[in-house]
């Protein structure tokens, strides 16, 4: 079981950010967060939805999933990165919350879904 | 002080060579309440610095980097401060420091009579993660077999409460042979899920499995204790725990219970509210920039070493979220001027290494030098933190959790 | 304050350039709540010194839907009334998690500045850098020097700098909700803008139940009529704007959500660009984002093509001045071509052009869109409708353009979710008292 994300149905609000947020921090906070509306192209209108999991980097962009493995060497011929997010902890599926993964309860737009 | 006064003074070293790890160290000792620490280094080495403290914490970083700044002077202090009853604490390349070599400089810190056993004259195949896996050692190789997670099988009952096997982190620490005088305190016993393999499983097997991983080795009246996976890793609390248990062993202490309540009543003044104030925003400014940095698809390659810039976070945040006690602060601190001074320092170039990056540029020297002057201001913040600790005798330890703490 | 707040009113006197914090008392929240209700009460206690307030709502950047919207409240120049911009985007929550709640500007300084506000630290910049620059090659500047593209701003371009009562106060590139020139008293003050970042944390008083209450609420928004509509297209159609939508439909990329706003109500044009392209662009500046369809509609009233009049919405933008009052004078003065219209900005005067009285934005439609609120017909009801959703909206820190699609999102939700998250009593008397205040505040 994992969650899936449709980068062209996401529409940047962020509320899955905040969502894992409360969930880490048991407040309202996102730095933490390790589901992250991707959006420093602002100009571009490029944005999608970076996800933290164990053991792999999940890049949902408009082009499309990106998958990159922790620790699997990546196009640039290095690693995509030993410990990406380093101070963020990866997705645990929003375990022991009645309500499942928050990100995929808090998504207006059902971008996120866990399959 | 007197609360502190029954218990080790530790230095950490932070010069050249090291990584952020010696931030768990700072991090570690402060959990199990041992808070008379201080941030030391190669040049306070040399000078002497040593001869003020009873434990050296060496942690992770580049270790012939390690070396090259210590020195002939720093090899002679470390030697004399363990010959007359200092306990060394090196964990992974502050572990592969003290051991034999013929390369110099490593070969001025030739203190134990262990060798490494992850040393090969070809190289296996590696899997992933070319660039961690392995180091030239002139026409050998120091090789990393694993990453992450490992079992290490705990082999010294009369030393040690904990449970007989433990998990921990490796980061190219070493896999140790050990001579006759030499104690081991734990051996790699197996792998985990978390394990990340560098190269073929049964190589790594033949290469770690068995061979001791914590070592004890006597020097005159004190000793070394080499790591060679991470126990001072925040996340593995077992571990961490083996570290404190060590320590109240060697220096004849008690583990602090650490929960020592609030007893401040004072406020700061002007001049020390305008203080927290510059140091607040100064400290905010680079963190700013650091967290803009996070998701960059960059690495930097410094000495031996790769650094990604997720690392320049672990610096700020150790920082941060120790701000809300600094800013209890009463009295002046004696470098005061220095810190703001290193904190505007680190901002002007994180912001430098951001533009840097986002237009193609070079940024490798760059990220050097920044490192560089991260690593001497948070030691210069750690030293204001723990001097305010055992001034205000308080601590907010259920609070250091969060990344977000210091605003609210 | 302890909760779903950081507590603190943050006092800039641009005049001696120095700044002061005061407490937020909770009595004062249950008074005023918050947002435009304690903005207008913030104005008041500093009157006499031409004072911008920049205030949060309580529910702000939480998870209550749609909590998106800061609100920046002055006198405006062109009606003299006290009149509340939306700030929406991602600007609104940034503000709120800066570590102050309220942000008062007073007085004048001398040389232009900008503020800088983060971690609970504000600063007053050296603006002379930017001063003379437009709208965005200052946000670009400011997230280039401070080092985070993720800074928001709200700043000025040369036309709140030269006094013009068209001037618009910017979020980020993408101009505001602000018709009563706000930008130029921004400008006046020698003011360029406000430069935000927020990555500080808000508490919950019971965080369980409040979350709960929030999912219970989007459960129910989610099946409203809003749900597989997006952007301006969508918005356009709902007003009877069929032409313009269709007209201005080969150039949507995306369409975009301020935070956490269910409905993705912004829509993203490139000129630039292939309008189909889902990778990111090689040129850096393909578009612009439109947040409001009124200057669309005037623009093609204009006669312009779709292109043409993104064109001029963007150079618009950039000089930071309303889009729909250019449209509006240059039909009046029988301007036709865009490129004379760009060339004669800094002369457009209002001349004659009857301003926007009510103390909220207009750049939300006045009337239900997509939902049913049972208040067509009544003459006058739907305006004081409207009046009062906003002033929902603009109290609570709730998306305005969000309030009018949802019904679901009620003043008694918005009490209770205000109740469980701060443990702060709200009566329904109180808030129609603040309400009554805010729609009739001249």
């Amino acid at each position: 079981m994992g969650i899936r994300v449709d980068a062209l149905k996401c529409t940047g609000c962020m509320a899955c950010e905040m969502a894992c947020g409360y969930h880490r921090d048991d407040a309202f906070a996102l730095l933490s967060s390790c589901i992250v509306a991707y959006r420093t192209r602002e100009k571009k209108d490029y944005f999608g939805v970076i996800l933290k999991e164990e053991e792999s980097l999940v890049i949902a962009r408009p082009e499309g999933v990106e998958v990159r493995k922790i620790g699997a060497a990546g196009e640039s011929g290095g690693d995509s990165s030993a410990k990406p997010m380093l101070l963020r902890e990866s997705c645990d599926l929003c375990s022991g919350m009645d309500a499942g993964p928050m990100c995929v309860r808090f998504c207006p737009v059902d971008a996120i879904i866990l399959e | 002080m007197a609360a502190f006064s029954g218990y080790p003074r530790i230095g950490i070293y932070t010069g050249g060579g090291s990584s952020h790890s010696w931030l768990w160290f700072a991090d570690l000792f402060e959990r199990l309440g041992f808070w008379d620490l201080c941030f030391l280094d190669e040049a306070a080495v040399r000078q002497g610095a040593l001869e003020h403290v009873d434990v050296l914490a060496v942690s992770g970083g580049d270790t012939f980097a390690l070396a090259g700044a210590l020195g002939c002077e720093g090899a002679g202090a470390v030697r004399r401060f363990v010959e007359r009853g200092g306990i060394y604490f090196g964990s992974c390349a502050g572990a592969y420091l003290p051991m034999p070599s013929s390369k110099l400089p490593l070969n001025l810190f030739n203190f134990v009579d262990v060798r490494i056993a992850n040393l090969a004259s070809k190289i296996p195949p590696a899997l992933r993660l070319r660039e961690k896996f392995y180091t030239r050692y002139g026409c050998r190789y120091v090789f990393h077999p694993v990453r992450e997670e490992i079992l290490l099988g705990l082999k010294s009952k009369e030393l040690l409460s904990s449970s007989s096997t433990i998990k921990a982190p490796l980061y190219g620490g070493p896999a140790m042979l050990p001579g006759e005088a030499v104690k081991v305190i734990a051996s790699y016993k197996g792998f985990t899920e978390k394990t990340v393999f560098l190269t073929e499983e049964e190589t790594c097997r033949i290469t770690l499995i068995d061979k001791a991983a914590v070592v004890r080795c006597p020097l005159g009246d004190g000793c070394f204790y080499l790591f060679g996976p991470h126990l001072e890793h925040p996340r593995y609390p077992e571990a961490n725990r083996i570290v404190g248990e060590i320590l109240a062993v060697e220096t004849g202490t008690r583990l602090p219970d650490g929960e020592e309540q609030s007893q401040t009543t004072a406020e700061p003044g002007l001049r020390i509210r305008s203080f927290n104030s510059a140091l607040r925003r100064e400290l905010g400014n680079a963190r700013i920039v650091a967290a803009a940095m996070e998701f960059l698809n960059v690495r930097w390659i410094i000495g031996a070493k790769c650094y990604e810039p997720e690392k320049l976070r672990v610096f700020i945040e150790a920082m941060w979220r120790r701000l809300p006690l600094v800013e209890k602060n009463i009295a002046t601190s004696e470098n005061a001027e220095q810190l703001l001074s290193l904190g505007a320092r680190t901002t002007h170039l994180l912001r430098e290494l951001k533009t840097a990056v986002d237009e193609g540029r070079e940024s490798d020297r760059l990220a050097s030098n920044l490192f560089r002057v991260l690593r001497d201001y948070t030691a210069c913040f750690l030293h204001l933190y723990f001097q305010t600790i055992k001034s205000l005798e308080t601590v907010c330890r259920g609070k250091t959790g969060r990344l977000n703490h210091g605003l609210a | 304050m302890e909760y779903l707040s950081s507590g603190k009113i943050l006092i800039v006197d641009l005049a001696s350039s120095e700044t002061r914090e005061e407490e937020l008392d909770e009595g004062l929240i249950s008074k005023r709540i918050g947002g435009a209700g304690i903005n207008n009460y913030l104005y008041n206690s500093y009157k006499d010194y031409d004072p911008i307030v920049l205030g949060a709502g309580i529910l702000t950047g939480t998870l209550y839907p749609a909590s998106d919207l800061s609100v920046l409240t002055a006198r405006s120049p062109v009606t003299d009334n006290v009149c509340h911009c939306p700030v929406t985007l991602k600007a609104g929550i940034e503000f709120k998690y800066c570590g102050f709640d309220y942000l008062v500007v007073l007085g004048a300084s001398a040389k232009p500045v900008f503020l800088w506000i983060h971690d609970g630290v504000a600063d007053i910049s050296d603006g002379s850098g930017v001063w003379g620059k437009d709208v965005w090659q200052t946000t670009d500047a400011w997230r280039r020097d401070m080092g985070d593209d993720l800074i928001q701003t709200l700043v000025i371009g040369k036309a709140g700098e030269t006094g013009s009562d068209l001037a618009q106060v910017s979020v980020n590139y993408w101009g505001s909700g602000d018709v009563w020139g706000f930008a130029s008293i921004f400008g006046k003050k020698r003011l360029k803008g406000i430069a935000m970042r927020g990555m500080g944390l808000l508490e919950i008083e019971d965080p369980e139940g409040f979350v709960e209450e929030s999912m219970r609420l989007l459960e129910s928004v989610k099946t409203g009529p809003w749900k597989g509509r997006s952007g301006l297209y969508d918005l356009l159609v709902s007003l009877g704007k069929n032409d313009v939508a269709d007209w201005v439909a080969p150039l949507v990329h995306r369409n975009s959500a301020s935070y956490n706003v269910p409905y993705a109500g912004n829509t993203f044009v490139y000129l630039d660009e292939d309008p189909s392209l889902l990778k990111e662009p090689q040129g850096a500046e393909p578009g612009l984002l439109l947040t409001s369809p009124y200057g669309l509609i005037a623009a093609k009233d204009m006669g312009l093509s779709a292109m043409d009049a993104c064109r001029l919405i963007r150079s618009c933008l950039r000089y930071g001045i309303d889009p729909e009052m250019v449209a509006l004078i240059a039909s009046r003065d029988a301007k036709k071509r865009r490129e004379d219209i760009e060339s004669s900005m800094d002369s457009l005067e209002r001349k004659g052009m009857k301003p926007w009285r009510p103390p909220f934005s207009p750049m939300v439609p006045r009337q239900p869109v997509f939902a049913d609120f049972g208040v067509e017909g009544e003459p006058g009801q739907l305006e004081q409708w409207w009046l009062q959703r906003q002033a929902l909206a603009y109290v609570f820190g709730i998306d305005p353009l969000f309030l009018i699609m949802s019904p679901e999102l009620t003043a008694q939700s918005m009490i209770e979710a205000v109740r469980i998250g701060s443990g702060i009593e709200i009566s329904e008397e109180t808030l129609d008292g603040l309400v009554s205040e805010i729609c009739g505040c001249n």
